[in-house]
């Protein structure tokens, strides 16, 4: 095929020269049938340098360019702007990262450097001519909703912000509470279905005995922690056991706990999943702390496997410690247990002393709380992943941390994982943040470097549909997979891994992945 | 479906040591779907192979290519060129695939790539589990629809035997009893009452046991007046 | 003649992978020469065709190189691309073919020293084994 290529060769101030013959490289580029412009300049990053190349590169009526320059990350916003001006499709630049992939790991082998950079300048005008201009496209997102699932403390906060960017929230309560939230809120409402991607969710709502349907471009779940499903043999044994968050409650309203008060962190201590998080020490230690100060008769022990009182955290425990609030740790080997025939007193085995106690109790409270059950039938109807002990969750914590793997899905408080009140409006806040951002931009852009399936070679398999993160693939009209472009991320999952070659990924197609790795290999250094 | 994989790469590597040109053939279908000779699985076998040639210093031609679905001579006609310009195929397809294409051409050698297999269900991805021994004669109305010949090591036709114990199989501690699962699901249909029902000794002339079996479906056969060419004659 | 050097090539993912590779060089790191880099979007894109390609097309030492397993920007991209990895190991050891040859590595983008080290093993590899069917291609 034919080509106008133009070859930018970065100087990078003075870094390149210094190390690699720049003449070399210029004329190889130049030698090339396919290459009607060779320039080299000093910075690509300097708006000058770009102004000269996209000068150059309409006069020379180039239809792609090989850059070779540094990280693609740091030049190419501004330089694919500049060659958009030049009329050139994003997708037909090449850039050459040879800054940290020669230049500078390579200081002390100049030769080799040079003929390593000549071999990387050749695959780069190799996969040049095999790259295609790709458009990306954009849609409307046709309302402006965010629905929160769970009307808590963290779903309330995330209302609020997201209520800033101008979103307009729905709150899906299972219960009747009804609070002042801006927005709508629904009660005895739960969400059972979903399709579409984000930007453009279609919800389906059981509110009371109804099924709705209701738009939305984004969808935070704050479902919340289990408070009311305790499950372990440990609650099992003790029909009147509380959570921390109850026993709390009722200290405040101020009633007198029957002594002694024992705390156990979780009411399966022997359990594979249960988690025990911080949340669970740092209210515990503020209750006790008040409970002691309010009643300093009461014997009060807290039982625990692995303490996480951590920063200042760790002054109310020597706090709770000198009021006289016994601490007793355990491992998986002296867990606690309590006879289901006479639940009246714990027995445990102190992991300090190596005493197995007996610990007669009025009152047991449990300090964790699991997973909600909710979380199964949100994450059914959402399709995205929980965790093995029934939380929501997250995807990469780099990307954001309290999201959801598939776009436009967020998700906060104890619906990760049990937290304190103030965590979880904090992260509330956050998604509700992240919400509304995410829905003022009204449009969701998409396309590209997007995967795309040849229907004849499909076979149907399931394969790519069970693989993908992002509902990506579907089985299409005429039975064969399609991808959802607006959802399609363009990580190529599906592609890598389709039995019978049917997907294939625009701009890291096979054809240029292995002519890449063909041309590298074929050069001596 | 039928669910096969990939013999041995050794095994296979051993086969087609005393030949020059190789055509490597998959299809589109079962096998595709059970990730064992899809053109994906072809495309990494040839070139497994040519590391491999290049390893041992062997001069071999190797192509790999699929059809739509092997057992069916008008898919196989299509590659015919490429069949019987080889030394050997090697089919990447069930042996239904396999046969098929040594049907076509006696003269011409062609291998099996793949061992076929059991009639699988895919239990979740990448897992495939017999379910089903073509016994010719479906009796899974009155086991609650969980199949007791394919399931049960010993095919008991009238509960567990006596070394079922909690509800794992005696033949092989890794797979439940069926007749646990059976008594559990018919349960919960409300018809245990089939437990207690006495099923006869099977008739296992509708299966294998009974020698090649052949399926005929006598109004879609073609009448030697429809027929074209000449497989009109006999 | 002059010796052979190694060939090894690596295919890293767009997102940790490459920014490993990039943060050990800005941070002044050295490594061989030998190797090659091929970047994909995602180490899920890695097809096993395309590392056996390599090893055909003259390659001593494939790797791949990904985001940690629990923080793949793609979510699940880097155990794709390991179980990818796995499976081709498995067809070289079933062709005695030595299945260190090729590796699956993971790195977080703030790892100035993951690169190099990679680098080093693979170059080690390809030392240690030679090419595939000796000094000849």
């Amino acid at each position: 095929m034919k080509a106008r290529i133009q070859v930018v060769l970065c100087k990078c101030c003075t870094e390149m020269p210094k190390l690699l013959n720049m003449e070399k490289l210029q004329k190889l580029a130049e030698d090339s049938s396919m290459v009607v412009s060779v320039m080299t300049v000093d910075a690509v990053c300097d708006g000058k340098d770009l102004a000269r190349i996209v000068g150059e590169a309409k006069e020379r009526e180039i239809d792609r360019a090989v850059v070779l320059a540094c990280h693609k990350k740091d030049i190419s916003p501004n330089l694919l702007k500049a060659y958009r001006r030049a009329g050139i499709n994003e997708f037909l630049i090449e850039l050459v990262n040879m800054r940290e992939e020669v230049v500078l790991p390579h200081a002390d082998e100049p030769e080799r450097a040079q003929a390593k950079a000549e071999t990387k300048l050749k695959a780069a005008l190799t996969r040049a001519i095999m790259l295609a201009p790709l458009e990306k496209q954009s849609e409307e997102m046709k309302t402006k909703n965010v629905v929160i699932v769970g009307a808590g403390v963290a779903g309330q906060a995330a209302a609020h912000e997201a209520a800033k960017s101008g979103a307009h929230t729905v709150l899906l309560e299972k219960t009747s509470k009804s609070l002042k939230v801006p927005g709508v809120i629904m009660t005895h409402a739960q969400l059972v279905g979903a399709s579409g991607y984000g930007g453009n969710f279609q919800l389906k709502i059981k509110a009371g005995e109804k099924v709705e349907e209701l738009g939305a471009a984004a969808v935070v779940i704050a479902t919340g922690g289990g408070w009311t499903t305790l499950k372990g043999p440990l609650a099992k044994a003790v029909k009147d056991a509380v959570p921390l968050y109850k026993f709390y409650e009722h200290m405040q309203s101020g009633m007198v706990p029957k002594g002694p008060v024992v705390i156990v962190d979780t009411p399966d201590p022997a359990g594979k999943t249960m988690k025990v998080q911080d949340y669970a020490w740092d209210d515990t230690l503020e209750t006790v702390i008040q409970l002691k100060k309010k009643h300093p008769e009461l014997l009060v022990y807290v039982i625990f496997q692995e303490m996480r009182a951590f920063g200042l955290s760790e002054l109310a425990y020597k706090e709770a410690a000198d009021l006289g609030v016994r601490f007793i740790r355990y491992d998986k080997a002296g867990a606690p247990k309590i006879d289901a025939k006479n639940p009246i007193a714990l027995t445990v085995k102190d992991f300090s002393q190596g005493e197995v106690l007996d610990l007669k109790f009025g009152t047991l409270v449990f300090a964790s709380i699991p997973a909600n059950q909710d979380n199964q039938m949100i994450a059914d109807a959402l399709r995205i992943p929980m965790t093995v002990d029934g939380s929501i969750r997250r995807g990469s914590i780099q990307r954001w941390p309290v999201t959801t793997p598939k776009p436009g899905i967020f998700v906060c408080g104890s619906a990760l994982f049990p937290k304190s009140r103030e965590l979880a409006k904090a992260e509330g806040e956050a998604a509700g943040t992240m919400a509304g951002q995410f829905v003022k931009r009204g449009m969701i852009e998409y396309g590209g470097s997007v995967a795309q399936v040849t229907p004849e070679k499909c076979s149907a398999c399931l394969t790519c549909i069970r693989t993908c993160p992002y509902e990506a693939p579907f089985i299409g009209a005429a039975n064969k997979a399609e991808i959802k472009v607006q959802a399609c991320q363009g990580c190529g999952m599906c592609v890598g891994i389709c039995p019978s070659k049917a997907i294939d990924l625009h701009h890291y197609t096979d054809d240029q992945v292995m002519e890449e790795a063909r041309t590298l290999l074929g050069g001596d250094f | 479906m039928i669910v096969a994989k990939r013999k041995p790469l050794n095994e296979i590597v051993e086969m087609l040591a005393p030949y020059k040109k190789v055509t490597v053939i998959g299809c589109r279908s079962c096998v595709a779907i059970c990730l064992a000779g899809g053109e994906k699985e072809v495309k990494m076998l040839v070139s497994a192979l040519k590391v491999k040639n290049r390893k041992e210093g062997r001069k071999q031609e190797l192509d790999g290519l699929v059809v739509e679905r092997q057992c069916e001579k008008e898919w196989v006609k299509e590659v015919e060129d490429k069949v019987l310009d080889s030394d050997i195929t090697l089919s990447m397809a069930c042996s239904l695939g396999a046969q098929t294409i040594g049907d076509m051409y006696p003269s011409h050698l062609t291998f099996p790539g793949l061992n076929t297999g059991i009639f699988g269900v895919p239990e979740e991805q990448g897992v495939w589990s017999e379910k089903c021994v073509g016994c010719g004669n479906c009796i899974i109305h009155t086991t609650g629809g969980i199949c007791p010949i394919s399931r049960c090591a010993k095919s008991m036709l009238n509960g567990p035997c006596g070394g079922s114990a909690n509800r794992k199989c005696e033949v092989n501690l890794e797979i439940d009893c069926a007749w646990a699962a059976i008594y559990d699901r018919l349960k919960i249909q409300n018809r245990l009452d089939l437990i207690e029902k006495i099923m006869p000794a099977k008739d296992w002339s509708t299966s294998h046991a009974g020698g090649r079996r052949v399926y005929v479906r006598e109004d879609a056969k073609l009448t030697p007046h429809q027929k074209k060419g000449k497989e009109a004659v006999q | 003649m002059a010796e052979r050097k190694p060939k090894v090539i690596g295919f890293c993912c767009e997102k940790h992978g490459m920014d490993a590779a990039v943060l050990s060089a800005r941070s002044g790191k050295q490594f061989d020469a030998s190797v090659r880099l091929v970047q994909v979007p995602c180490t899920g894109r890695v097809d096993g065709i395309h590392i056996l390609k390599a090893l055909e097309d003259g390659a001593d030492s494939v790797f791949v190189l990904g985001c940690l397993e629990k923080n793949c920007y793609y979510d699940t991209g880097s155990i794709e691309g390991r179980k990818r990895v796995e499976y081709v190991k498995q067809m070289l050891s079933e062709v005695g073919i030595e299945k260190e040859r090729v590796e699956m590595f993971n790195a977080a983008s703030t790892n100035a020293w993951a690169f190099p080290e990679i680098v080093s093993k693979m170059v080690g590899v390809a030392k240690k084994l030679g090419p595939i069917g000796g000094e000849k291609q």
